[in-house]
């Protein structure tokens, strides 16, 4: 069938786009609609499913080779013409990812409206207020068709990430962690923003389709990183991802798990042709991806709280991203980015059933949950594997193009890094696993139940595409128009042993406990480290230390010395004053000494010349 | 053309409202405030008819209005807009309107405070349409002489810890009082408009002695020592109110005892009078004394940046957070000025009008919470977003437009300045520029967290929401600030028709930056590797 036949693709994407924006006015304007707030449930249910059905529409129709579809209109002007253009873009990279946004994004409402039912009115109101904002807000992302768009669409992301991990704002941890949120990824922006400037400053447009030279390229692209690391959670920029749990599960299944923070991954997939013209930062991308990939692994092993495991491990999965797009194929990147997507919102949508049915976060407070939980269990194990990289699984194509790719460029410490976090993903799930789905139920897990049909059915949903999802790679890849196969090479077959290694180990350590304790004790120093949340520290002392040490002395060097100053001259004028009043005495023979005084000086004066 | 002098009626309705008001009895609450209401919205709905009355496609001054005031020495009450004007009025209606709804409660001789305000109105209205010096002068001082009897009379006091080298100032003065903030306040504002006046008066007599109207003064070519001493003078009187550092100091203080009316309608509109003294005057009437300048006045403008920002973060009162933040955002004006660029000076006066709203807002919302809570300490606050989740909304939305956040009214401002800053003379600029955006994120973040969020408020406090005049006022600044940031042509358009031409005349061999077509590379990187 002809595209035509079915409507310009910019409309569908401009449905996709605005519809959730007018939910979420409708329900942050209309205060009814707002304080009914199971209502404003449906309505942004409607919302995303409408923005579904359009990039589904897209998805669909899309055929592969098709030049990109462009809508812009005039935004800001510049000397009578045009500075900057806002609108859409629609091609292969951003029908692929709009899709994915739109889906779990879906998933994620339906389930709300089971998990958040508890809530007072107009909280609930609030809440899809916000995610429905956010849906608009990554749409625009997505479908932005030059760099300022992105970073419009970028920022409004963060705010609605704000915004959400803030959701229970009487709470002073979750305050405090959405202002870290917003700081950090902040920070880092301005790695975005600059680097819209500076494109702009040497080519005159916002495009990311240019040709630039060698150290302009370099520039460009190592600022651009600066913003994905904040965005994407990468060492050293990873910290306000955990405290991001804060807020509620499911938004950590959308925003911190599956599609906000993967936006920095997709920035880099996005402006492909700008990192393309620089390999340094592409190499500094490949290292310091494997590298959060590992550092993320390893503390994830030692959290107890069932959020914040799956938290880091979104940090070692973005790294994956990155250090795959480092390698050099957007593709694997990519691709994991969008299997990613299913498996981890199924692992937090699965973890908020538990969490609702426990009433905890922590792995000590479950336990023996699968005879209760059957469902929640089932989907649970089926995201694990796909987490884990286990055959026939999403995040095993994925990954193993990953390392596949990684392997090709010869970066061996990258690869070894990826293969260890590869074994250590596998363990740390199957350590989730053993504690919260085995064992013996702790007093707050013996009456878990299942929750009903709008938790349940996303749950199922997920599960499905985090099986299929995997098998789309070749049209994916004829989508975005890159070269994708699946190759079964010594390195994937490393690694799926690797995988299945570490949740045998898992089982050994958690499930039977038969690994002694000494062997254990090894690893003990290993933990300790992990644990200590070094970096949250330091980065607390320098702000407290050094950021409010600078403010508080600008603030008293203000106060008393650049003001003190005025107020010294004001002073000055004063005593002066003061001073000079006593010649006027009012005696008159004082002003007759004066006047003598003064013509003798005049005579005296004209006598020298 | 039409027949009515819509630029006389701007300025004239809130005189007429002040001089009528002087007549209505002081009892009668009421009506004094629906003939300071009625003043204030016949100057918007004047501001409004006069921006669409403008001929974007004409450009230039328009909307002339000549009447000869002093023939023998050339002065005339010459009223236009330029595409400036245009945005600036608009401003100043705005925020004169919502600044008397927000004031609606004031009980205390609430007729003189509202002529005083109007008068003060009248006064920044006028400078912004002035095409005569003389007048434009007469206009500026209107605009900032109620100001002492404003903070005086109905202004609030509050304590500083005696400290530092210059401690003994203390015995003499007062300081954090607000008879103090006031004469503080005027002092600063008048030596600034002595050197302006010194200047003024070499213009004129340098132009022949003839006329004070801008086109005769615009078009005489002074010598270049002369531009040299005029600019600076120029540059630190008008940027005295435009709060340039370090002559900066009596804005915190007058921000934090003006009543709230007041320190909105300072902060929001009587500090572009400053920057728009700058680049009005100074710059365009002294282009080679500007260009000569421009290094420092750039630096002094990321100093304003930088430094502001890190005072308000050391601040524990909400008033002195907010006007330091003026401080902070003021210097993007001068920033924006200083680049001689297109997009600089379109983001300047954009960010003038983006910056007044979003301080007014800020500024309703602290007289708000105050009227409430009682106390300014940001450290005593907690949980208020329960209580007054309305308020909490808009000081969010004001909060994310003072650090740039797209969608509001601010980032537009602050995008245009930072690509013009990098494509001055000074490209390091943009360093210290957005290093102070996100120290603004980090201060007004941590105040809104700390008012709003947070468990409580405390039984003490009796919070209610706004109520229904504070309604208007918040909801207008507030939808204005996201209506801007979203659609920022609606105001910009204007700006950018006068800034060309303008520019041009300063910059005598002026080209356009470097604008070739990129070409495209491909339209995707299916490898980003060979």
């Amino acid at each position: 069938m002809e595209l035509a036949s079915l409507g310009n693709p910019v409309d569908s994407a401009l449905v996709a786009l605005l519809v959730p924006l007018g939910a979420a006015l409708c329900i942050a304007i209309l205060s009814p609609l707002r304080r009914r707030g199971k209502l404003a449930g449906w309505l942004s249910v409607l919302a995303a499913l409408v923005a579904l059905a359009a990039s589904s529409l897209l998805l669909f129709r899309w055929q592969g080779g098709l030049g990109p579809e462009l809508f812009e209109l005039r935004w800001l002007p510049r000397a009578g013409g045009t500075l900057a253009r806002v609108g859409v873009r629609v091609d292969g990279i951003s029908v692929v990812m709009l899709t994915v946004v739109t889906l779990v994004a879906t998933c994620v409402q339906v389930f709300s409206l089971g998990y958040m039912s508890g809530e007072p009115g107009p909280a609930l109101g609030r809440y899809f207020a916000y995610h429905s904002l956010f849906i608009f807000s990554m749409s625009l992302l997505v479908l932005a068709p030059n760099l300022l768009v992105f970073l419009i669409g970028w920022e409004l992301v963060g705010l609605t990430s704000y915004l959400l991990i803030g959701f229970y704002y009487q709470k002073p941890s979750a305050a405090r962690a959405a202002v870290k949120a917003f700081w950090t990824t902040k920070f880092a922006d301005m790695g975005l923003f600059a680097a819209v400037v500076l494109l702009f400053a040497w080519t005159g447009d916002f495009s990311w389709e240019v040709p630039l030279s060698p150290q302009q390229a370099s520039l460009i692209t190592l600022l651009l990183f600066l913003a994905v690391m904040g965005k994407s959670a990468q060492f050293p920029l990873h910290v306000w991802l955990p405290d991001a749990m804060e807020g509620p599960t499911p938004v950590s299944a959308l925003l911190h798990a599956a599609t906000m923070v993967a936006a920095g991954v997709y920035l880099i997939v996005r402006t492909g042709p700008l990192f393309s013209q620089a390999p340094d930062t592409l190499t500094l991308m490949a290292y310091l991806g494997s590298f959060t990939a590992l550092f993320a692994a390893v503390i994830a092993v030692v959290q107890t709280d069932i959020k914040r495991v799956l938290a880091y491990s979104t940090c070692s999965q973005l790294g994956y991203m990155v250090a795959g797009l480092g390698a050099g194929s957007v593709m694997s990147g990519f691709f994991h980015l969008t299997t990613h997507a299913a498996f981890k919102a199924l692992l937090f949508l699965a973890a908020g059933s538990v969490i609702h049915a426990v009433g905890s976060n922590e792995l000590g407070d479950m336990g023996g949950l699968a005879r209760r939980m059957r469902l929640t269990t089932t989907v649970f194990v089926i995201g694990a594997l796909a987490l884990a990289g286990v055959p026939l699984f999403a995040g095993f194509f994925s990954k193993d193009f990953i390392l596949e790719t990684v392997f090709n460029q010869k970066l061996w410490l990258p690869l070894g890094a990826l293969l260890l976090s590869g074994f250590l993903t596998a363990f740390y799930m199957g350590r989730v696993i053993a504690l919260a789905f085995f064992g013996t139920p702790s007093s707050k897990a013996e009456h878990a139940h299942e929750s009903g049909p709008t938790m349940a059915l996303p749950l199922i949903a997920l599960a499905f595409l985090s099986v299929a999802v995997g098998w789309l790679g070749p049209r994916m890849a004829e989508m975005i128009q890159a070269d994708y196969a699946f190759h079964l090479t010594p390195v994937g077959a490393a690694a799926t042993l690797l995988a299945l290694g570490g949740l045998f180990f898992a089982w050994l350590v958690y499930a039977r406990r038969a690994v002694p304790s000494s062997v254990l004790a090894w690893f003990a120093p290993i933990g300790e480290v992990a644990r200590s949340g070094a970096l949250d520290r330091l980065y607390g002392f320098a702000f407290r230390r050094v950021v409010l040490g600078v403010a508080a002395l600008a603030g008293w060097f203000d106060r008393y010395i650049v003001d003190g100053l005025m107020n010294f001259i004001a002073w000055l004028a004063i005593v002066t004053g003061q001073r000079l009043r006593r010649i006027q005495t009012g005696n008159v023979l004082d002003y007759v000494y004066a006047v003598v005084a003064g013509a003798a000086l005049l005579i005296a004066w004209g006598m020298v010349r | 053309m039409t027949g009515i002098p819509l630029v006389s009626i701007m300025v004239g309705a809130p005189f007429a409202a002040a001089v009528l008001l002087l007549m209505v009895p002081d009892r009668v609450r009421l009506l004094v405030r629906l003939v300071a209401f009625a003043g204030a919205a016949t100057a918007l709905a004047a501001s409004i008819a006069v921006a669409t009355g403008y001929d974007l496609e004409a450009g230039g001054v328009q909307l002339v209005e000549n009447y000869p005031l002093v023939p023998s020495i050339g002065v005339s009450l010459r009223l236009g807009v330029d595409g400036w004007a245009v945005s600036l009025v608009l401003l100043t209606g705005i925020i004169i309107v919502t600044g008397v709804l927000a004031s609606w409660t004031l009980e205390n001789r609430a007729k003189e405070f509202f002529v005083f305000l109007l008068t003060l109105v009248a006064g920044v209205f006028g400078v912004f349409v002035s095409q005569d010096l003389f007048i434009f002068f007469l206009f500026y001082e209107i605009a900032v002489l109620p100001m002492y009897l404003l903070i005086g009379i109905w202004g609030s006091s509050h304590k500083i810890t005696e400290a530092g080298p210059f401690r003994f100032v203390w015995k003499l003065f007062d300081i954090g009082g607000r008879e103090y903030a006031a004469m503080k306040l005027t002092l600063m504002l008048l030596i600034g408009s002595a050197f302006i006046l010194v200047v003024i008066l070499a213009m004129y007599v340098a132009a022949g002695s003839q006329s004070f109207d801008f086109a005769v003064l615009g078009r005489t070519q002074y010598s270049r020592g002369m531009q040299l001493w005029a600019f600076p003078l120029l540059w630190l009187g008008f940027g005295s109110l435009g709060g340039v550092f370090p002559f900066h100091t009596w804005s915190p203080d007058g921000h934090a005892s003006a009543p709230t009316a007041v320190s909105m309608l300072h902060a929001g509109v009587l500090m572009k009078l400053g920057a728009f003294g700058v680049l009005r005057i100074g710059v365009m009437m002294m282009p080679q004394g500007a260009l000569a300048w421009a290094p420092l006045v750039g630096t002094i403008a990321v100093v304003n940046i930088v430094y502001g920002a890190l005072s308000a973060m050391s601040q524990s009162d909400l008033k002195y957070i907010v006007a330091y933040s003026s401080v902070s955002h003021m210097g993007v004006v001068m920033l924006g000025i200083a680049t001689l660029t297109p997009e600089g000076w379109n983001g300047a006066v954009y960010q003038m009008f983006a910056h007044g709203i979003m301080t007014g807002l800020f500024f309703a919302l602290v007289g708000l919470v105050y009227e409430r809570a009682h106390t300014r300490a940001v450290p005593k606050m907690g949980g208020f977003a329960r209580a007054m989740p309305g308020a909490a909304v808009f000081f969010t939305i004001a909060a994310l437009s003072s650090l740039g956040l797209p969608g509001t009214a601010g980032f537009v401002a602050e995008f245009l300045v930072f690509v013009g800053a990098w494509q001055s003379a000074h490209p390091w600029w943009v360093v210290p520029g957005l290093l102070g955006a996100f120290i603004t994120a980090v201060y007004v973040l941590r105040a809104a967290r700390a008012i709003f969020w947070g468990p409580g408020p405390s039984e003490e406090f009796h919070l209610t929401d706004a109520r229904r005049t504070e309604w208007g006022a918040l909801v207008a600044l507030g939808s204005a600030l996201i209506l801007f940031g979203c659609w920022p042509a609606l105001v910009l358009d204007f700006i950018d028709r006068t800034t060309p031409a303008y520019l041009g005349s300063v910059l005598a061999s002026y080209s356009p930056p470097r604008h070739t077509p990129p070409r495209l590379v491909s339209s995707i990187a299916p490898s980003l590797r060979p």
